[in-house]
């Protein structure tokens, strides 16, 4: 049996620096704090869960779960990212979806995926030289009727026992989930930061308890952190996949100056 | 709060994936408008183009950025949000 062997979870994009150098400063120690972490577990495999911002998956076709299955990816650029190819994992991706199709998830397989900010950045900051394969596993809060929690959730122990049950003993996972907290993008609270609620999410996932937040609906957690920050359910994946493990808040800071709430964990399986 | 329908979220996508669709939109948007099926009042907060203005047509967040990032002058984009970050990771933008 393979093992997660970390689980983590973190904003997925920094700005611009000038308007809040302190805060800011924070943020990148705390991020790199989370990459210098993933990369001394030396995981064989890294699970990086997030979303797509409508550059590869549109409103044309709106599946909830989607996981990239080629060996490699080209990052579309977005943002400045470079783009310098990177490593997947086929063999690891059909096997999931094999493994969850049995399980009751029919999760969609892409095959030509050029991962936007959500994904690449993080990849860039905590794979550096693209030398772990990656699994992108997406969950597209993007959608107009996106996927419950409670679901999330599940096809988060969906992964835990697929690793647990099917991957070679010596392998090792790191499950990152990018994205959050909450941010009201283009929305008419834009600016607005829900600092309550950004905590009570990483108090109850860094206490063992993310479980509970799966008693939310979509249509709550947008309401209390805006529609980007759905992108909380990347967070509750993660989580899932160590269940009941507790684990430390590394950075988060309330930034109306970047219109987002910034914050990472760690949990220890 | 309203959602825009389709067609426009459809034409927005479309200019986010070519590059000379979106060069032929700044230019002169009527043609596509018109391609669209666009209705008038979709068609004056598209030109009207502003973020309050696509913000009561009700496009979709990610897409209102796109569209902001399609009209804005060519050249007129600084080095990026990341510049600074990705010189520490000693990754140049």
């Amino acid at each position: 049996m393979g093992t997660i062997a970390g689980a983590f979870a973190m904003s997925h994009v920094v700005f611009e620096p000038e308007k809040c150098p302190d805060k800011a400063a924070r943020v990148w120690a705390g991020m790199r704090e989370i990459a210098r972490r993933i990369q001394a577990l030396a995981p064989d495999l890294l699970v990086i869960a997030t979303n797509d911002h409508l550059n590869n998956f549109t409103l044309a076709l709106q599946a909830p779960f989607i996981v990239g299955v080629a060996d490699e990816y080209t990052p579309l650029g977005d943002m400045g990212i470079p783009r310098t190819p990177f490593r997947g994992s086929r063999e690891f991706a059909d096997g999931f979806v094999r493994f969850a199709a049995g399980a009751g998830f029919d999760v969609a397989r892409a095959e030509e995926i050029a991962p936007d900010h959500g994904f690449a950045f993080p990849n860039l900051l905590v794979n550096p030289g693209g030398r772990i394969p990656v699994l992108p596993f997406y969950i597209n809060v993007a959608n107009d009727i996106p996927p419950a929690p409670a679901r999330v959730w599940s096809l988060g122990g969906v992964m835990r026992d697929f690793v647990a049950r099917e991957r070679a003993a010596a392998e090792r996972v790191v499950v990152l989930g990018a994205g959050g907290l909450s941010h009201w993008l283009c929305e008419p609270e834009q600016g607005r930061v829900n600092e309550a609620f950004d905590r009570m999410v990483i108090g109850k996932i860094a206490s063992g308890r993310a479980h509970e937040l799966t008693s939310l609906t979509s249509e709550e957690i947008r309401r209390e952190a805006g529609r980007s920050g759905l992108e909380v359910m990347h967070w509750i994946f993660a989580a899932a996949t160590v269940p009941r493990a507790r684990g430390e808040e590394i950075f988060y800071e309330p930034m109306p100056e970047w219109i987002t709430g910034m914050g990472g964990i760690a949990l220890t399986p | 709060m309203s959602v825009a329908p389709y067609r426009v979220h459809r034409l927005i996508q479309d200019l986010n994936r070519d590059p000379t669709l979106a060069t032929t939109f700044v230019r002169d948007p009527e043609p596509l408008f018109q391609q669209y099926r666009l209705a008038e009042n979709e068609q004056q907060l598209l030109r009207e183009g502003t973020p309050r203005a696509l913000m009561t047509l009700g496009v979709h967040p990610n897409l209102q950025m796109k569209f902001l990032r399609i009209r804005r002058a060519p050249g007129s984009g600084g080095p990026g949000p990341l510049a600074s970050y990705l010189r520490d990771l000693q990754l140049e933008p």
